[in-house]
């Protein structure tokens, strides 16, 4: 009995030690089944479908199956199917999250002629420069943007009224007026806050935060590459703005309340600005067309320091469609083609879903034109770079989140947030 | 009966044995014991999740990583404070709760249902049941404040990290007490009537009773339930998980398992994640074994 116990237990070890090293391409065999995993999306959802049908129909030897996934667990999902060698033949994630599919070569290039292209070079050249360098290695292309988001300050001109403040003269331009525009929208009962001014996106700390610690002139990495979180006076500064910002300082917001952006669109008097992407408009119309079609809200840029040392707006990131490298070469071939085909409708995904695609032709278009205050948007993301992506970018969020939260929260002078912070980021890019 | 025949007799009940435990043994060494030891030897490699490459053996790089991280260590505080503060409570209330509805003549159903009942929910919705009650216009806020008269006062229960960690263990507590009761109601019930007749007649009262005759005649159900609720304190996950999702500072309530969940899945350091469990792993089998020394848990006679 005690030796049948270790055998199996043995030959079940050597089974898992085999395991490590796994990862070949599979065999291609009949007809092409697609496997595609997504985050969840409503309205992105029935497009998607709808794209997917005519797929099928005018490519009869090849099926698709979509899997939807809550935003906040794909990344999980995907990873572990991968760890395992069972990843989906096609995906989609942030930037952040994909970059280490493509730094550990878990994902094969575009394939041009599947894609709608003449080759890598037309590619590149049908988006807006820069767009693709995240995803591209040694000049090949590995995804291609679903979307490409920045976001600005959406405003309820119906409370900036209710608190005696003019919309249109009075929408923050720096970060100084943004604290002092909030203090005068902010209702309390006692502590507690009933209604906010403003409040941040907590957990996107890379992509909201750091921008602002760039315009005082701090870094989270300096250009040589050898010294993390640059600019201890800009870094300081931050972490003061957060902590006057929180329970502790002037109690304008806080981690702890309901996120601003979700609130936000049912207009019910309970926070004046919050800042989002363009896709705001599409789930806006889902959660209250009136408020949409009303001349109620506006969108404004996102506010600089009053001493700026460099004009920075809020990073903008994007969601890649990447193909699985160990799929067969047929599945490759037929991924790149439906993701070719889908993408080909910029404009559809821009009126049906508000996802802005960063073609040349669709930001040059007229309907990108004619959405409600695109310019707002492309003019701060043309002061805006890519969200810092790279093997620890996870890691180095949750640190400055760490920082972030000890300072707001905890009442941690910003000071000693900013030594630990410092401290815990060399010791994560030495090890 | 011959010693040959009993030994032949023997055997093949043993064979039978054997075989209507097979499957159970084949399942609990794929699904328990294989990723325990796939886990012990991911713990001596630099194995990152997405690499392709071939993990290098590292020795006790891991581990000696870990004991040198304050990070870990925060992990290690955050749990034992976690388990000591949930597991004594479930305990000493589970063995309370039992005494006081066992003893109810009228509703006794009622109140077993009602302990229970948020043991079948999931810890997902648990715990997102209680993020709106911690909200800060949540009921947590509203409650206290009727009960001491402080109008508008923000209790700051995400914010202070006592607080914050107290708020996880009355979640925890919360979910499972109704669990651990039904089972000490399960153990006062195979108690004979007949020792309490006993002691009744020697002029026992209740508390008496209770002290002298149940609880020593229940201690396989205390040390059944001790070991049930430490080992569960230890793994908990979800709670905390979505009370950091829902806003709350990670520092004060980052125990192991979230430590592990996001040393693996969010930051793919395969090896060191598979360490630490290890590590939680030995803490799991040491503690039990001690409570079994401890307790010294025979078969009762009655």
């Amino acid at each position: 009995m005690k030796r049948f116990i270790v055998i199996t237990l043995i030959l079940l070890s050597l089974v898992g030690m085999t395991g490590f090293a796994a990862g070949k391409q599979e065999a291609a065999k009949g007809p092409v089944k697609l496997l595609f995993w997504t985050h969840e999306d409503k309205n992105r959802e029935v497009l998607e479908g709808r794209f997917i049908k005519e797929f099928e129909a005018a490519n009869p030897g090849i099926t698709v199956e979509r899997v939807l996934y809550p935003s906040v667990k794909i990344q999980e999902a995907t990873l572990a199917a991968f760890a395992a060698n069972q990843g989906p033949d096609f995906f989609n994630m942030a930037i952040e999250d994909e970059y280490q599919y493509i730094a550990n070569e878990r994902v094969a290039p575009v394939i041009p002629e599947a894609a709608g292209y003449a080759n890598m070079q037309a590619i590149i050249d049908a988006y807006i420069p820069k767009v693709l360098d995240p995803v591209t290695v040694k000049g090949k292309v590995y995804g291609l943007p679903l979307e490409l988001t920045n976001w600005c300050i959406y405003l309820n001109k119906k409370i900036f009224r209710d608190a005696g403040l003019d919309p249109d003269k009075d929408y923050p331009k720096t970060w100084e007026d943004m604290m002092r525009v909030s203090e005068k929208i902010t209702k309390r009962n006692g502590e507690i806050i009933t209604r906010r001014g403003f409040d941040f996106r907590y957990p996107y700390y890379l992509v909201e935060m750091v921008p602002m610690v760039e315009q005082l002139g701090g870094k989270i990495i300096s250009d040589d590459g050898k010294q993390v979180i640059v600019g201890d006076d800009a870094w300081i500064r931050f972490l003061q703005f957060m902590k006057e910002w929180g329970p502790h300082g002037k109690n304008l917001g806080s981690p702890t309340y309901k996120a601003s952006r979700s609130v936000w669109n049912f207009d019910k008097d309970e926070v004046a600005m919050t800042s989002t992407g363009l896709y705001q408009q599409g789930r806006m119309r889902t959660d209250n067309m009136a408020f949409f079609n009303s001349s109620d809200w506006m969108v404004v840029p996102m506010p600089q320091f009053k001493d700026a040392k460099k004009v920075v707006a809020q990073s903008y990131y994007g969601h890649y469609y990447l193909v699985n490298a160990q799929k067969p070469r047929d599945n490759q071939f037929a991924a790149w083609k439906l993701i070719g085909y889908m993408l080909g409708h910029a404009e559809d995904y821009l009126k049906e879903v508000s996802l802005p695609q960063p073609t040349k032709k669709l930001m040059a278009s007229d309907a990108f034109k004619k959405m409600p205050f695109s310019q707002v948007f492309a003019d701060d993301m043309a002061r805006a770079h890519v969200v810092y992506y790279g093997a620890n970018s996870a890691q180095l969020q949750k640190l400055i989140q760490a920082a972030v939260e000890g300072v707001m929260l905890n009442n941690v002078p910003p000071e000693k947030a900013l030594e630990t912070l410092k401290k815990d980021a060399k010791d994560l890019f030495a090890n | 009966m011959p010693r040959t025949v009993r030994s032949t007799l023997k055997k093949k009940q043993d064979r039978w044995g054997l075989v209507f435990a097979a499957p159970s043994l084949f399942f609990f060494a794929v699904f328990s014991f294989y990723p325990m030891f796939s886990a012990f030897f991911t713990s001596f490699t630099n194995k990152q999740a997405l690499s392709l490459a071939r993990p290098k053996f590292i020795g006790l790089e891991n581990y000696s990583y870990l004991l040198q991280s304050p990070d870990f260590w925060n992990s290690m505080r955050a749990t034992a404070v976690f388990t000591l503060g949930t597991f004594s409570a479930l305990v000493v209330f589970s063995l309370l709760l039992s005494a006081l509805v066992s003893e109810l003549r009228v509703g006794k159903k009622l109140f077993q249902l009602a302990y229970y009942s948020p043991a079948v929910l999931s810890s997902v919705v648990a715990a997102t049941i209680w993020l709106l009650i911690f909200d800060p216009r949540g009921l947590a806020n509203q409650a206290m404040n009727a009960v001491m008269n402080t109008p508008g006062v923000d209790h700051y229960w995400f914010v202070n990290p006592y607080k914050e960690q107290f708020s996880t263990m009355l979640v925890y507590f919360w979910k499972h007490i109704g669990y651990f009761v039904i089972i000490c109601i399960s153990g006062m019930a195979s108690v004979p009537p007949s020792v309490y007749e006993a002691v009744r007649m020697d002029g026992c009262n209740r508390w008496q009773s209770y002290w002298h005759i149940t609880f020593p005649l229940l201690r396989p159900t205390v040390v059944l339930v001790s070991i049930m609720s430490m080992i569960l304190c230890l793994r908990t996950f979800s709670v905390q998980y979505l009370f950091t999702l829902g806003g709350a500072p990670e520092r004060a309530i980052n125990v192991i398992t979230m430590n592990i969940y996001f040393t693996g899945i969010r930051f793919f350091r395969t090896g060191r994640a598979s360490a630490m469990s290890i590590i939680l792993l030995i803490i799991m089998v040491v503690l039990t074994w001690l409570q079994f020394r401890v307790t010294r848990s025979e078969e009762v006679n009655y």
